[in-house]
C-alpha cells in the first residue's frame, strides 16, 4: 500500500455550486495542454443562427443574474442542441446558448452562457489544480440541479428523482441503502456534515430530519482541524446567502452559485484549504475533494458519457422531456474536482474521455464509493451505480512532499 | 520545516462591502430550501413551536436566512430532544444498525406523506 493511502486517516469533500469544468477551469489548456479544457475555437449558435465562441471574459458577478437553468429539460436542450427526444440521438453539447436565450431579454445577453474565467482571475482553484490532482472526466451525475446531484453523494443514489423535490425514501429503499454516514457511524467510524451557519442551513434537509448528530457548523469545521480532532470523514457546504453574522458582521455568500460572488467562493475554498493545510499533522494524513454539485447550466465541451444505471428509473413526467424516460444511464455535465494531498504529485491530471485508453470516469457516486472502500473496506450498501464507480485514492503515492513544495493561501486564512 | 516555509499565493482582494446583498432576489435554489425546511418544520416541530411563517412571503435571502435560521434551530433542538428520550439500541451488526437506525427515523417522514396524498 502506498504510504500516502496508508497514511490517510480524513478524508473531506468540499462541495461547491454550479459551475462547470470549462467555466471555471477551461482556460487553463493553454498553459496546461494535458488539461481538457478550451482551445477557443469552441462554439455553440445563438437564436439568429450567429455561432457565438468560448470568451475568457467571465466576471465574478453581474452577467448570470437570470440563473441558468439546469433543471433536466433545459441540460437536455444543452446536451442536444434542442433535437427532440429519439432512441440513439447524437449529444452535440450545442445548446446552452439556445436553453438560455429563452431566458434572456436579447440574443446578445444569451451569449454569456460561453464566457469562462482565465485562470489569474481565480487564483485558488486554479492553483490548486495545478498543484495537486485535477480530474479531466469528473461528471454530475444526472443532466439535473442540485438536490437530487447533491444525493449521489451522500447515498450514491437520488433514489430516482432527478428533480429540485425533497425525496422522502421508502423504508425499504432506505434500509438497503443507508447514507455513508450511517453507513460510516454503523462502522464505528465518524463522520460530519459540516453546513456553513444556521442562516445558511443545508441542502441535505433529509439528513437533517433524521438525525442532527451528523452535523456541524463551518466553525466547528475550523476548530476540529486546529485541534486535531476531525472526523475520518467530513462534507462542507458553503455559505448559500448574503446574510448578516449575529455580530452584525456582513457574510457574503460563497457557494459560486450564479449569481454570488465567484471570489468569495474562491477565498472559502483557499479557507477550508488553509485549515488543514496548517496543522502539519492533519495536512500528511488528509486527502482534500473540492468539487462542484453540477454545472449550473454553464457550457462545457465534454459529451456526458453513459454509466451504469443505478436502479431507477425517472418516467416522462419527471423528466418533462417528451418521451423520455430516464433510467439513469447517462452522466450530468463535467464539473471541476480536484484531489489535494501532499502525497499527490504536482500537476497531476487524471485523464477523461479525451483519452479513450487512459480514461477514467468519476461522478458523484465515486464519493461515498471511495469513502465505504476506505474505511470500511467494502461498498456492499451501495447501489450498482456506486459499485462500479472509479474510486480516487489511488492518486496518492509514496512521496510527501515536503512543506516548502505545497502552496498555503496567508490571505484566506485571514478572511 | 514548517508552514512558514510554504510558497504562499495571494487571494485576490475585492470590495466584499460593495459586493454584500442581502436583499437580492432569492434563487431557484434557495426557495427550495425554503419549501423543504417549510415541510420539516409541520413534519417535526409542535405547533404550538412553529414559525408560523408564509414562505412565499420571503423574497430577499436576508428574509430567506432568517426562517432558514429559526427553523434549523427549532430542529436542532427537537432532533435532540427526541435523541435523549430515544431508548439505546441492543447490539447488533453493522449493517443491520444502520438499516434499522434508517428506518426508524424516515417512519413519520412517510407516514406523513402518505397523510398528505
Amino acid at each position: 500500500m502506498p504510504q500516502g493511502l496508508s497514511n490517510l486517516k480524513h478524508i473531506v469533500v468540499l462541495m461547491m455550486e454550479n459551475r462547470s469544468f470549462d467555466h471555471m477551469l477551461g482556460g487553463l489548456k493553454k498553459k496546461y495542454p494535458k488539461i481538457n479544457g478550451l482551445s477557443g475555437n469552441e462554439s455553440n449558435p445563438d437564436s439568429a443562427g450567429n455561432a457565438v465562441q468560448v470568451s475568457p471574459t467571465a466576471d465574478y458577478r453581474g452577467q448570470l443574474s437570470h440563473d441558468p437553468d439546469h433543471h433536466f429539460p433545459g441540460v437536455d436542450v444543452q446536451i442536444y442542441g434542442g433535437a427532440p427526444f429519439t432512441p440513439g440521438r447524437a449529444a452535440n453539447m450545442q445548446g446552452f446558448v439556445q436553453s438560455y436565450g429563452t431566458q434572456s431579454p436579447n440574443v446578445q445577453d444569451s451569449h454569456a452562457i460561453m464566457r469562462y474565467f482565465s485562470p489569474e482571475k481565480i487564483p485558488v482553484l486554479t492553483t490548486l489544480a495545478t498543484e495537486y490532482a485535477v480530474f479531466n472526466g469528473w461528471f454530475a451525475s444526472i443532466p439535473g440541479p442540485t438536490i437530487c446531484n447533491r444525493a449521489f453523494a451522500h447515498y450514491g443514489t437520488s433514489f430516482g428523482n432527478v428533480d429540485m423535490n425533497m425525496f422522502l425514501v421508502s423504508d425499504a429503499d432506505r434500509a438497503k441503502i443507508p447514507t455513508i454516514y450511517e453507513r460510516l457511524a454503523a462502522g464505528g467510524h465518524s463522520a460530519k456534515l459540516y453546513y456553513y451557519d444556521q442562516p445558511s442551513s443545508t441542502m441535505e434537509i433529509v439528513n437533517l430530519i433524521k438525525d442532527q448528530s451528523f452535523f456541524g457548523i463551518f466553525s466547528d469545521f475550523v476548530a476540529d482541524c486546529k485541534s486535531g480532532n476531525l472526523p475520518e470523514y467530513s462534507f462542507v457546504e458553503p455559505n448559500y446567502s448574503d446574510h448578516p453574522a449575529p455580530d452584525g458582521a456582513q457574510l457574503l455568500a460563497t457557494d459560486q452559485h450564479p449569481d454570488h460572488h465567484v471570489l468569495a467562493g474562491d477565498n472559502f475554498i483557499g479557507k477550508v484549504y488553509d485549515c488543514i493545510r496548517i496543522n502539519p499533522d492533519l495536512w500528511k494524513s488528509t486527502a482534500l475533494l473540492i468539487v462542484y454539485d453540477e454545472h449550473g447550466g454553464l457550457y462545457d465541451h465534454v459529451v456526458p458519457p453513459d454509466c451504469t444505471p443505478d436502479g431507477f428509473q425517472a418516467p416522462e413526467a419527471s423528466t418533462g422531456v417528451p418521451g423520455l424516460t430516464f433510467k439513469f444511464d447517462r452522466l450530468g455535465i463535467r464539473v471541476p474536482a480536484i484531489l489535494v494531498s501532499p502525497y499527490i504529485p504536482r500537476g497531476t491530471v487524471i485523464a477523461g474521455p479525451e483519452d479513450p485508453a487512459n480514461q477514467r470516469i468519476f461522478e458523484h457516486a465515486s464519493i461515498p464509493a471511495t469513502i465505504s472502500r476506505h474505511f470500511l473496506n467494502n461498498n456492499d450498501a451501495g447501489t450498482p451505480r456506486e459499485q462500479k464507480a472509479q474510486t480516487f485514492l489511488d492518486l496518492l503515492g509514496d512521496n510527501l512532499r515536503p512543506d516548502n513544495d505545497c502552496v498555503f493561501f496567508p490571505k484566506a486564512m485571514k478572511g | 520545516m514548517a508552514i512558514e516555509d510554504a510558497p504562499t499565493v495571494d487571494t485576490i482582494d475585492f470590495d466584499e462591502k460593495a459586493a454584500y446583498n442581502p436583499d437580492r432576489p432569492i434563487s431557484s435554489l434557495i426557495r427550495t430550501q425554503l419549501l423543504h425546511l417549510h415541510y420539516a418544520e409541520h413534519l417535526r416541530i409542535p405547533e404550538k413551536e412553529r414559525t408560523n411563517t408564509n414562505i412565499n412571503t420571503l423574497h430577499t435571502e436576508r428574509q430567506a436566512s432568517e426562517y432558514i435560521q429559526k427553523v434549523t434551530a427549532l430542529l436542532h433542538k427537537h432532533g435532540k430532544k427526541a435523541a435523549k428520550g430515544r431508548k439505546p439500541a441492543k447490539k447488533k451488526s453493522a449493517m443491520q444498525k444502520a438499516a434499522s437506525k434508517s428506518k426508524k427515523q424516515t417512519k413519520p417522514a412517510q407516514k406523513k406523506r402518505r397523510s398528505r396524498k
